[in-house]
């Protein structure tokens, strides 16, 4: 489960990992790169089985400072990641679905079995909307929720509170 | 039999050219769109090429060039504004070449983009950029020029940012703005100065009157309008942050057509940059120092497209350079050669990037001539045209210009500098063809690796072939105005040959290294130095933005209150008395010293008043 504090087992893996990927945007060739990825898995199985918490954390400081003097300042990072080139490309062409509801009459008669459906689950969100907002009342802690993550639907016959935003999101691609 | 009809073949074609142009955007304001409006688009740039041919060879043949005007737009006299087009050496020539490059380009673009919902809104804009672009190029007064200046600084504008929802291409797109306007700056303060003194914007008067006149104000200027749209050092970064804009954006705007506007500019203007020293060493210095630091900046580069803007960075540098050495015709001819391998470079990577699904970082690319081999092959003939290969495309103008460089009477620093930066050249173009196409495979399996559509081979093999030989045709049909220097020693003719060939020899043996990754990484002051761009964004845009704000903030808030209501009035006159009042009460604290002291020196004081007067 996630929590707000990341534990000690939690940084070094993402210290490690991070060191694999600038590794790799350092080292292109891929034999070459399984070398020096060897080479640093051993630096991190060295220490793994250190129960002193206290010199694991020196350690752990220690990683992250040789990290940050030997990051690569342009890291690969994967076109659609955060940061790549292709990232929120298509954001412009993403439009919401309330847009539906703005068409005219005579656009609408275009498509009348999908308006008529979308009809039924626009009644079917109002009818769920309530008991969702009570599930999320009851479920969230008293300071505030801890994850950004939903619960699901407890009862019998409930739907999975703010589904409606979750079913009508835009496409990833939008065509 | 055609004789006495050319002067009037000439025009109605030149005209023709110019309304086959016009004619696509004012059927889309006027009727339903076409069912395949991006094909009727790319036929018409077609058929003004064709069209544009005709003037072009007859002006080969008989060197017919004229100077229409159109239309007499205002009259303050004695300004008078006309819309005028000149079609001179320069302005036809460069017609017929940015036509081809762009047929090109919008039959790629029918690939590139056919999954896009505003296909129809991206070509409407790419031919408006057109159309700017001949306005610019054809213009015969300052004010017609400078509606096609700003108009090609919109549409790239709005180009770059074609993908709005992303924060990057926002950024990009502001960044040429911004750059471009401090440029804008320059060529106002040209055309102002101009104004006042000449009384007239019309080029062909401007150059009669300021025959024999000290032209350092506007030529300043419109070295600034050039630093400012063809990317020279200082005002440079915005065009590497421009590749966020689709692949044949950065085709023609930001590597054939409209980053060369600049020298363009300096070149329809020569005449007053030509008697003045002062200018000319500038353009020389700035020209070499942009060419050195973009091509240092491309050696380590990692995204594909960033390479080859850098490297159009660099050859801009290089145009500089020749303009700097009072050589126009040789930028211009660097211009025209450059337009074809420098876009068929573009394509070339818009078609790896889409086969491996939008995969722009070269670390993920690799044997890419197996599978690509059309690509590859047109890639790799860029890249020798690029570094100058004898008899390509490139050889004819950038050895010229060399050659030029070592047999004039000028500083050796610029010398070396843009010596260094052609043996760089050939060093990240080996870095682009070892990464991209030789080596081992290092993509994605699953890539939807596919060259085999004649959208995408046509326009290539049509560039490919400009890349070859028209260096040879312009070289063969165009004299040039002023005589080059013909006897040189021999190690000076092949001095761009010997230092491309070193390169290639440095960037081999560094590439062999690479391959054998002896330690982690390079050194890392060289390396970061070259990958951060030397740092110069990243302090520019933050200094550039603090110092304003800083100098705003301390006068709203300290000078006005602080200043002028406290210091200059009651606040400062106390601090003078307290002073005054704090020195004469030491001197009266009853110690012997202090008025024995005082006393010796006014002594002192008066004795020495009585001799010397």
């Amino acid at each position: 489960i996630a929590a707000a504090y990341l534990t000690h087992q939690q940084k070094v893996l993402r210290l490690y990992k991070k060191s694999l990927r600038h590794l790799e945007s350092w080292c292109i060739f891929r034999d070459k790169y399984r070398f020096y990825a060897c080479l640093l898995r051993a630096q991190f199985d060295e220490h793994k089985d250190l129960k002193d918490m206290a010199k694991a954390t020196m350690l752990l400081k220690a990683g992250e400072e040789e990290f940050w003097s030997s990051q690569h300042p342009q890291p690969y990072i994967f076109p659609d990641s955060p940061g790549g080139t292709s990232y929120e490309r298509y954001e412009c062409y993403k439009v919401p679905e309330w847009c539906l509801d703005l068409w005219h009459p005579t656009e609408k008669a275009m498509y009348p079995d999908y308006f008529a459906k979308r009809e039924q689950w626009k009644k079917l969100r109002d009818q769920s909307w309530g008991r969702e907002i009570k599930q999320l009342q009851e479920e969230t802690p008293a300071d505030g929720p801890k994850t950004e993550s939903l619960p699901p639907a407890r009862r019998e016959g409930d739907l999975p509170p703010l589904w409606w935003q979750f079913v009508s999101r835009p496409r990833e691609r939008p065509m | 039999m055609f004789i006495d009809q050319l002067p009037q073949m000439f025009l109605t074609c030149l005209s023709l050219t110019m309304v086959l142009l016009i004619l696509p955007i004012i059927l889309s304001m006027v009727t339903k769109p076409l069912n395949n409006w991006p094909l009727y688009v790319k036929n018409s740039v077609k058929m003004s090429f064709f069209t544009s041919l005709i003037p072009s060879i007859i002006y080969l043949n008989t060197n017919m060039q004229s100077c229409v005007i159109y239309y007499r737009w205002m009259l303050v006299s004695p300004i008078e504004i006309n819309i005028s087009l000149q079609f001179d050496q320069y302005s036809m020539i460069f017609m017929s070449i940015a036509l081809y490059v762009t047929w090109s380009i919008l039959e790629f673009a029918m690939y590139y983009m056919h999954t896009d919902i505003l296909i129809n809104r991206f070509f409407k804009y790419l031919l408006t950029f057109l159309i700017s672009m001949m306005i610019l190029v054809t213009a015969n007064n300052m004010f017609q020029l400078f509606i096609g200046w700003e108009g090609v600084g919109i549409m790239s504008f709005l180009l770059i940012g074609w993908w709005y929802g992303r924060t990057d291409a926002n950024m990009a797109a502001m960044q040429a703005v911004i750059y471009n306007r401090v440029g804008d700056i320059g060529l106002m303060l040209a055309m102002a100065w101009l104004l006042i003194n000449m009384n007239s914007w019309d080029i062909q008067q401007l150059f009669i009157m300021t025959k024999n006149m000290d032209t350092t104000i506007p030529a300043m200027g419109l070295l600034l309008a050039a630093m400012g749209k063809s990317a020279q050092f200082g005002l440079h970064p915005w065009l590497p942050a421009a590749m966020e804009g689709p692949t044949p954006v950065s085709a023609l705007l930001h590597s054939s057509t409209m980053v060369v506007a600049g020298i363009f500019l300096l070149i329809r203007l020569h005449p007053f940059l030509e008697n003045n020293n002062k200018v000319l060493t500038a353009a020389l210095c700035l020209g070499a120092i942009t060419t050195f630091f973009t091509a240092a900046c491309a050696l380590t580069q990692n995204d594909i497209k960033k390479i080859v803007a850098f490297s159009t960075s660099s050859q801009l540098g290089l145009m500089m350079v020749a303009i700097g050495l009072n050589q126009p015709q040789l930028a211009f001819m660097h211009i025209c050669t450059h337009a074809f391998f420098k876009a068929m470079m573009f394509l070339c990577s818009g078609s790896i990037i889409h086969s491996l699904n939008d995969e722009q970082d070269i670390r993920k690319m690799g044997g890419i001539h197996k599978i690509m081999p059309m690509t590859s092959t047109c890639l790799m003939i860029g890249s020798l045209a690029l570094m100058g290969t004898p008899f390509l495309a490139g050889f004819f103008s950038k050895d010229a210009i060399i050659e030029a460089l070592n047999t004039s009477h000028l500083n050796a620093w610029a010398l070396m500098l843009t010596l260094i930066a052609t043996s760089f050249t050939a060093v990240y173009s080996l870095r682009i063809i070892y990464f991209v196409s030789m080596s081992t495979t290092r993509m994605l399996p699953l890539s939807p690796v596919n060259e085999n559509n004649p959208l995408i081979i046509n326009p290539i093999k049509r560039l490919a072939w400009g890349s070859i030989i028209a260096g040879f045709i312009l070289y063969n049909f165009i004299l040039p105005n002023k005589t080059q220097m013909m006897t040189m020693p021999m190690s000076l003719k092949l001095t761009a040959l010997i230092v491309s060939l070193l390169g290639l020899i440095i960037a081999f043996e560094l590439a062999l290294l690479t391959n054998k990754q002896i330690k982690i990484h390079p050194t890392k002051i060289l390396h970061n130095f070259s990958n951060m761009l030397g740092f110069y964004p990243h302090t520019m845009h933050r200094l550039m933005s603090k110092l304003p704000l800083m100098f705003g903030q301390i006068n709203a808030t300290q000078t006005t209150d602080q200043s002028w209501t406290e210091m200059m009035g009651p606040k400062g006159i106390a601090n003078l008395q307290l002073t005054l009042a704090q020195k004469i009460t030491h001197m009266q604290k009853g110690l012997i010293k202090t008025y024995l002291s005082i006393t010796m020196l006014s002594l002192l004081v008066i004795t020495a008043m009585i001799i010397y007067f």
